[in-house]
This record gives C-alpha cells, structure tokens and sequence, in this order.
C-alpha cells in the first residue's frame, strides 16, 4: 500500500490546483446540502404544527384548511366520536378555527404578500400548548385584538406589537402580542379571536376544520370510520401529522427536485474538474509511477492510490461545502405555501443526515471524476522511470 | 499562422484535457441557462401580462368575494367610471380531476357572455364559443390541459369540486389557444350561471356573489388612474375593492417566490465559479507545463505582453468553444423539455423557452469568465524569466 | 568603429584578424545569489570576436559557458562590465528593446531543439517573423526558404513529433535563420543527437558560417563538435583560459 502520506503531500505541492478543484466540489456539495437543508426546514416547519395524537377532520373534496367549511352545529358531532379525548372536565378536546387570508403590505415596502389569518377559541389556543405570547399579551376573547405569530411580526406592515390591521372599514384589528409556537406554521399567522374573524371574513357560524385530540394515535381508525360513516356529512378524516405532510409535499418536492436536478448538473461540472486535475496529477508524475511500478508496485495499488487521492481532493471540498452549509442556519426563507397561497417563513435545517450525505455525495464526485485517471496511471509502464 | 493562430492552436496540445474542459464549461453553461431560463419563464407571467387589463377584488383578501352588482357599476356599457371599455366577472371554483387529484389547474366559472371579450388573448373558434354559449354546462378547456388529460370537444367531464361540494359535470364545447406568451393555457373555464343555480339549495350565501372583476380599459387610459377610480368607487360601499393590472398582480405574485428566485440567482452564479474554477485550472495547468516554451518564444524576442495575450487568448477560445458548445447541448435540451413544461405545468409556466437575450449573456459570460480565470496565470507566464524558464527543460 | 569604416573593410577574401569585432566584452562579470550565498558565475571577463567567425565554448559544468552565451544573447544582463554586440551597447538598451534587438540580432540554436509541438515545421520557423511587419505571405516564403537551406523541403508540414531527433534540430536552425540574424548562438546544439545527425547539423553550421557570414558562436561538451569551429576558447571558473 503506497501511504496516505504520498498523496497529501502532492495534493499539497500543488497548491492552486487542488484549492480549484476543491471548491468545484464544495459549491456542489453547498449547493447540494443547501437544497436538503431548505426542503427539510420546510417539512419540519409544517410537521411541527401537527400532533402524532391528534387528528383532523375537513370536508370531503378539500385539501386544506382554506377551502373546508364545517357548520358550528357539525362541531359536536364530530367531538363526540369515540376516542377523542376528554379534558379535566369531562369536555372533548375539539376545537375549530376559522382560517383565511389577508393581503398584507410587506414591511420592505415591496407591496403586499397574503398572510394567514386564524380565528380561535380561548380554547383552541389551550388546545395548542406550545403557543407562548412572548411580547405583549394574549388578544381578549370577544374583542377586536390579534396576536402575530414570530416570524412574521415586523415583516409586514403593521404587524408589530401596537400596530393595526384593517380586515374591515373603520375596524381594524389592534395588534396585542407576538408569539411562538415551537417554530412551527403558525408562527407565521396572525390570529384573533374566532367571532370576530369570523364575522370579518363572512364565515359566521363556520369553522374552517376541527382538530381532535385522540386517547392515543391508535384510536385514528375506529374515530375516522366513526366521523366519515354519515355520507350526508361528507367529512374526511387523517391525522394531523399526514395532513401537514401532504400540505408541505408540493413545495418540499419542488424545492427537493430542484436542488437535485442542480446539484446533479453542477456534479457533473465538478467530476469533470477533477478529472481535469487528476489527469494532470498523472501526467506530472508519470516518471514517478513508473519508478514505483519498477520498485514493485502492483496495478491495483497505483490504481488505489490514485483514486484515493481524487477522494480525498473531493472531500477536502466536501467538507468546504458542508461547512458554508451549515452556516446557513443562520438564514431565514419566505417562500408561498402553495396550499395557502400565502407566506410561509422556514430556516434552513442541517441535520448531520444531510450533512453526511452531502459529504458522501462529494465523495462519490471524486471517485467518478478520479476513475479514469487512475486507470492510466495503473496502466504507466515501469518503462517509464527511465524516461525524462 | 498569426499571432491569434498561435494561441489558439495551443488548445490542441492536450486534446484530452481541451475537450473534458469544453465539455465542464458546457455543463456548467447547460445549468446555466437552465436557471436562468426557469427564471425568466417566472417573469414572463409578469412581464407578458396584459397592463389594459385590470383586476378588482375584495380588498381584504382573495379568498373573500364580492356583490354581482358590482360588476354593472363597472360594465363599460352600463358603468360609470371613466376609462372602462368592457368588463366581465368570474369566480374561483377550485375543481380537482376526479382521479389525477395531483395536477393542478385553474378551474374558473365565468360570465360566458362578456369573458372572451375581455380575454381577447384566449382564442377561441367562432362555432365552439356559439355552441359553448348555448350550453349551460359547456366548458372550454386550455389546449394545454385537453392534452394532458386527453379531452377533446364533445367530452363529458366530471370535475370534483373542493369550495363547492360534490360532482360537477361539464361537456366540452371548445378549446381555447393562447394568443399571448403570459397565457395559461390549462385552464377549465365554464358558465357561472350553472355554478350559481347550483348551489341555491346548499349554498345559498355564496350565491350572487363573484371572486374577482376583470375590466379591459379604453386606449389611451392609464391603468393606474382608472385603478384609483375604481377602488374610490367602491371606497363608501360595505365592501371595499382593491383593483391593479394584471402585470401588477403577476408581479406580486412573484413577490411571494422571492427567497425562491433569489436563491436561484446566486445559484446561477455558483455555477458561474464553478465555470471559472475549471476554466482557471486547465489554463494554469496548461501554462505551467509550457514554461520553458514560453522561454523560447522571449529568446526569440516575443515581450512578456505577448505571451500573456496567448495565456489570455487560448483561454478566451477555450471559453468560446465551450460555450458554443453549451448552447449546442442547451438548445435541444431546455426548449424540449420546455415544451414537456409547457405542457404539464403550464400553469406555472406558460411558456418555457431560452430566450435569445440568455443564450447571448451565457456565451458572452462563457468567455468573459475565460477570459477572467486567465489573467492570472497571463500575469503569472508574463512574469517568467527567460533564463529560468529556459533551463526547466521538459 | 563606426559602420561606414566596416564597410570599407567588408570582403571575403581578407584574413579573419582583418574583420570588425561584432561581439566585445570588457571586464564582464555575473554574479548570482543563492540566498546569501555568493556565486560569482563570470569573472573579469575580456573578449572580442570578429564578424563571420564560427568559435565554440567549451569548458566543465558550471564554468558559465551558459551565462556567458546568455549574456552575449541578450537573454541576461551582466553585473559588472561592458557588453556590446553588433554595435550596440546591450547595458544601454530597456527590456523591450532588448527583446527587438534579439529579435533581428540573434537566431538561437537550443539543445533540446524547444520546438512548438503543435505546430508544422514550416510554422515553427516562421514564428520569429511574427514580430515584424512581414506580410504573411511573406512570412511563409521565407520560412519556406529557410527549410529548404536546411534540407527539409519535404518536411515542411510535419510536426515536430513527425520528425527524427536531426530534423527537428534542423527546423530549429531554419527557425535561428529565418529572419536574417547577424549572430547565430547555440547551446548545445548536438547534445541530444547520435553521432550521424550532429554531423549533418554541424556540417549546416559550417555553411552557414561560410556562404552566409553568420558569426556563429557555439557551446559544447563534445570535442568532435568543437573541432569544427574554426576557434575553440575555453572556460574555466568564469575567466577564460
């Protein structure tokens, strides 16, 4: 085995070349891991909203919360399904909010974007417990008061604490508290109290979807069989985790396929660049191969050893891209929820699964683009050495 | 043989390596071009949109609605604001293909007999658009979407509705072509009088009600004022307007893709180092193994700024050739999967093709880039020592 | 001496002593720097030599045979003394007028021929003529003319991998000649080359130096080589001996 130590030398002799090619690799892999990182940040954003023990229930047809109406009257139907849970007082845990969406004007003033409005119960922000008011207060029931979710407080016109919103002539909304919410989806809501939402938005009497709490995510079946059994009704039963999958599927394979369709394209550029060097690396050194071929060095092993250090070049620059990579955490992404229509704002998320894959991807980079050249140079004659 | 013969012969030298850089750099412009014409196919929404054409909807949100009589106050036989030729209503009805749930397109009820006069871009055949006004639940499909789904005039077609419960069924009476880059050409389009009866039973608050107002203005208005005006119109009613072009509208639309088309900005430009990264190591490879050439040619009396104008010309045909060949690669490519896009997304891309400003810009950018990644080893091989380069003999 | 008293004294029937000095240094000195370490390459060097003479140089590794054929090239500036070759005064002269100078002055002759692999014979001795204001037409005549002095009409198009290891020394002397030089330097012209071809190239040498006047000045190791020129200095240490 011809040592490590062999290769890290050459690649460090030739300094420029190995920065190039090193970068090639790396923006790939930034690119790359970017990409994941941004359709993950989206996923989780959405899954954080969902509950493994709670369900949903809509009406048939539609997909999400905008488009489902359920009558208030429907609402006790629907909590009185066996296996919803029962609070402290023997009341189910159900609650409906009406949801709609405003136009609001971007605080950049680069005009208006939609934002989601959510009307809800003093219960339904119990229902919800990881919803924290973090400045100001919780709007009073009843009253004309909202609270934004964090991530969009002060991106828009308005929505900051003190600020107002006009869902009606002459009656705005007065903007009370900024929350949290486990940075999930509603963190980039507004939300108010249901009548008055209701009322605003010509929804009196009608809540968009209820949200059930189960004895445990076991019971789905028998409360979904149970809720969908009155055709009549034509209500549509899933649980919560799977509704805010399918809600986050469209933009996450969008934002995934185009990452990869880049990434792959971007690789392929890449490969070349190492091939490029690698040959090079090959034809400098042929003398050298050819006196280690002399001293006994087997094919396979010049072979390895040149592959080997095609590898170690490409994760040199796929440990350059993992590293600008994760510093993106950093960054916040707005991007349209396209089952809302309106904005949804997310961060980039580095797991160490994508990380590691982004690296491994490198990696392979490397040993497509340092196959070749290995090739000739296992197949340098010990000839060689004797030659200038 | 020139001056410029030389330079570029030397590509020759390493055929290999000539040809795997050609190809990296045509790679890198196929990626290239590829976002940017993603990027523009975004645009042309907004770019290609009718200015004469506006659209008033609920102020609030566009989810909410608005009265029918809003639309007389707006006709321009009838209404009374001025700058309004023609105007027409329609309404967001949300339909799903019963199977193929996934793909989406607009499904919109109209008022069948102002609509094709205001969207004089959506062309229709003269007996399809008689024969579709006389049937209540005639529809006219986008040629796009009856490819897609294979429908063709005579079809019966049952859609599922999603604001509006239940089954809905539709013959097609016509297929309408785009007459305009900006149009979508998978809509479904059908009477709103057939959705309004409908749901008089179920529905009955959603009834005479319309999701949005389009008014065509007369030459000569401004869009903008004739905006204002309607907006003031309806400024002392329950119900308050928010009317703006549709140009204005694509605009804002795109708005909401910002973080989207910026990331791919700067996506487009990585791609655009990763060029110059490739670019810039064969040259200086190239430059390096001809040291003691670039020795004999100053012996010979050639100046340093000469041997540089070769680092730099090599560099520039190598940056030409590959870009050349990248549009090569680009144009069978992107335009043929661009009609593919055409076809089965045309709601978010209506017209998917390179246009000639980004082809132009890449292979300009191809060789300025080149160009770029080369000075440095010019500068490099113009500050060689005869002497010393004459003694490394290869 | 000035130019019109050359011309009076031209003719090839006068003795050797008789001709003008193209090539006089005085007290000339090379030092190079290794770090701090001092290497004084060429020592209080005098020497003249007449127009039209073919000499060679010979001497151990390292005595500065190649500095010294450097220096009289043009190629590199001496540390100390006087250089003038042709009549110019080379320390007077900037980079780029140095590189003019060489480029109508000097036809150089390497040891390892330093021909440009990927173009044909004819184009590797027409380089030299890029420089000047000669049409291309033009250009590709003379090169053409140049090759057939040295035998190689019918290898005009080939390239140097075409060629054998004399050819291609031979296209390297087209390319020395191709522009009319008064001065033809050589560095090891026979160094890579079998007993045979060093004949043929040696023989060329030696007609140029008689049918076209060149003053030839030649470095080498082998003493077949230097027996042909028609005087033989050698170098030691720097100083002549």
């Amino acid at each position: 085995m011809i040592p490590i130590r062999y290769n890290l030398r050459n690649l460090a002799v030739r300094r420029a070349t190995t920065l190039a090619t090193a970068l090639g690799v790396g923006l790939v892999v930034f690119v790359l891991a970017a990409a994941l990182m941004l359709t993950e940040g989206l996923r989780r954003t959405l899954s954080r909203s969902g509950q493994p023990d709670n369900a949903v229930v809509m009406r048939k047809g539609s997909d999400n919360e905008l488009s489902s109406s359920i009558a208030n009257t429907q609402v006790g139907q629907i909590a009185s399904a066996p296996g919803v849970k029962k609070d402290a007082d023997g009341r189910p845990l159900a609650v409906g909010d009406v949801v709609a969406v405003i136009f609001a004007d971007l605080a950049n003033g680069k005009g208006k974007s939609n934002i989601v409005i959510r009307g809800v119960t003093p219960e339904g922000i119990a229902f919800r417990p990881e919803v924290k008011v973090v400045e100001g207060t919780l709007p009073r029931p009843g009253t004309e008061e909202v609270m934004v979710g964090r991530k969009i407080a002060r991106r828009f016109e308005g929505l900051d604490l003190g600020g107002e919103l006009e869902l009606r002539k002459n009656r705005s909304a007065k903007v009370v508290g900024v929350f949290e919410a486990g940075g999930s989806s509603y963190e980039s809501e507004v939300w108010g109290d249901l009548d008055y939402v209701a009322g605003a938005f010509g929804r009196e009497g009608m809540v968009s979807m209820v949200r059930v709490r189960l004895e445990s995510p076991a019971l789905f079946d028998g409360f979904a069989a149970a809720v969908e059994q009155d055709k009549r009704l034509g209500f549509d039963a899933m649980p919560e985790l799977e509704f805010y999958e399918k809600a986050s599927e469209q933009t996450a394979v969008f934002i995934t396929a185009m990452g990869v369709i880049i990434a792959v394209f971007f690789s392929i550029g890449a490969m070349i660049g190492a091939m490029i060097t690698m040959y090079g690396a090959v034809a400098n050194r042929r003398s050298e191969i050819g006196v280690l071929r002399a001293l006994g060095f087997s094919r396979t092993t010049i072979l390895v050893s040149f592959l080997f250090e095609s590898v170690l070049l490409s994760l040199l620059g796929g440990l350059l891209g993992i590293a600008a990579a994760s510093t993106l955490g950093m960054v916040k992404f707005s991007m349209m929820n396209f089952q809302t229509f309106s904005e949804i704002v997310f961060a980039f998320e580095p797991t160490s699964e994508i990380l590691i894959s982004a690296l491994v991807f490198g990696g392979v980079m490397g040993v497509i683009g340092g196959f070749l050249p290995a090739i000739r140079a296992a197949r340098t004659a010990p000839i060689e050495a004797m030659r200038g | 043989m020139t001056l410029v013969g030389l330079s570029v012969k030397n590509i020759r030298r390493n055929r290999l390596r000539a040809v795997l850089t050609v190809l990296g750099v045509a790679i890198a412009l196929l990626a290239f071009v590829f976002i940017r014409t993603t990027l523009d196919a975004w645009s042309t929404g907004a770019e290609h949109a009718a200015q004469d054409r506006l659209g008033t909807m609920h102020k609030v949100s566009f989810t909410m609605d608005l009265p029918r009589t809003y639309f007389e106050e707006l006709d321009g036989t009838r209404g009374t604001v001025p700058g309004v030729k023609a105007a027409t209503y329609q309404n967001w009805f949300g339909g799903k293909h019963p199977v193929r749930e996934q793909e989406f397109f607009a499904t919109i009820a109209v008022h069948s007999d102002t609509f094709f006069d205001v969207y004089s871009d959506m062309a229709v055949p003269p007996d399809q658009l008689a024969a579709w006004k006389e049937d209540r639940q005639g529809a006219i499909v986008g040629e796009a979407l009856a490819k897609q789904f294979g429908w063709s005039v005579g079809d019966d077609v049952t859609l599922l509705g999603t604001i509006y419960p239940g089954d809905w069924k539709f013959t097609i009476r016509g297929i309408y072509s785009a007459t305009r880059r900006a149009v979508d050409r998978t809509q479904f389009v059908f009477h709103w009088t057939y959705l309004n009866e409908s749901i008089k039973d179920t529905m009955p608050e959603q009834t005479e009600r319309v999701g949005w107002i389009s008014t065509v203005i007369e030459p000569g208005a401004r869009g903008a004022d004739v905006a204002q005006a309607i907006d003031a119109k309806f400024e002392e009613h329950d119900v308050q307007t928010r009317t703006m072009s549709e140009r204005a509208l694509s605009m804002e639309f795109m708005g909401s893709f910002g973080a989207i088309l910026t990331a791919l900005d700067v996506v487009s430009g990585v791609i655009l180092v990763i060029m110059m990264l490739i670019l810039g190591n064969t040259i200086a490879m190239s430059v390096r193994e001809r040291t003691n050439e670039h020795g004999v040619l100053l012996a010979l009396g050639f100046r340093p700024k000469h041997i540089a104008l070769f680092v730099m010309g090599e560099g520039l045909a190598i940056g030409l050739l590959g870009g050349l060949a990248g549009l090569c690669l680009s144009y069978p490519f992107i335009n043929g999967m661009g009609r593919w896009i055409e076809d089965n997304m045309g709601a978010w891309f209506p017209y998917f093709q390179i246009p000639i400003d980004v082809a132009i810009t890449a292979l300009l950018l191809a060789m300025l880039l080149a160009g770029l990644a080369a000075v440095i080893p010019a500068y490099r091989a113009s500050r060689l020592d005869v002497i010393d380069a004459l003694r490394r003999i290869g | 001496m000035s130019a019109e008293a050359t011309k009076a004294d031209d003719g090839h029937t006068k003795p050797r002593a008789d001709k003008p000095t193209i090539i006089r240094c005085q007290d000339l000195g090379r030092t190079f720097w290794r770090g701090k370490e001092r290497l004084d390459v060429l020592e209080e060097l005098d020497l003249e030599i007449p127009e039209g003479s073919f000499e060679a140089l010979m001497g151990p590794s390292g005595s500065g045979k190649t500095t010294l054929l450097n220096i009289i090239a043009g190629l590199d500036r001496p540390t100390r003394g006087r250089i003038e070759v042709a009549g110019k005064s080379l320390g007077d002269l900037s980079e780029a007028a140095l590189a003019k100078w060489r480029s109508q002055t000097i036809g150089f002759v390497f040891q390892h021929f330093n021909l440009i692999p990927v173009l044909t014979a004819v184009e590797n001795v027409e380089l030299p003529l890029l420089l000047t204001k000669v049409p291309a037409s033009e250009r590709k005549k003379r090169a053409q003319t140049a090759l057939r002095v040295v035998g190689l009409e019918d290898r005009m198009d080939h390239r140097p991998q075409q060629l054998s290891g004399g050819q291609e020394q031979r296209v390297g002397i087209a390319r020395a000649i191709v522009h009319d030089p008064k001065i033809i330097v050589a560095d090891e012209p026979t160094g890579e080359l079998d007993r045979q071809s060093a004949d043929d190239v040696l023989t060329l040498l030696e007609r140029l130096n008689r049918e076209f006047d060149k003053t030839i000045l030649m470095v080498t190791h082998d003493p077949a080589a230097a027996e042909r020129a028609s005087v033989l200095r050698k170098l030691d240490k720097g100083r002549l001996s």
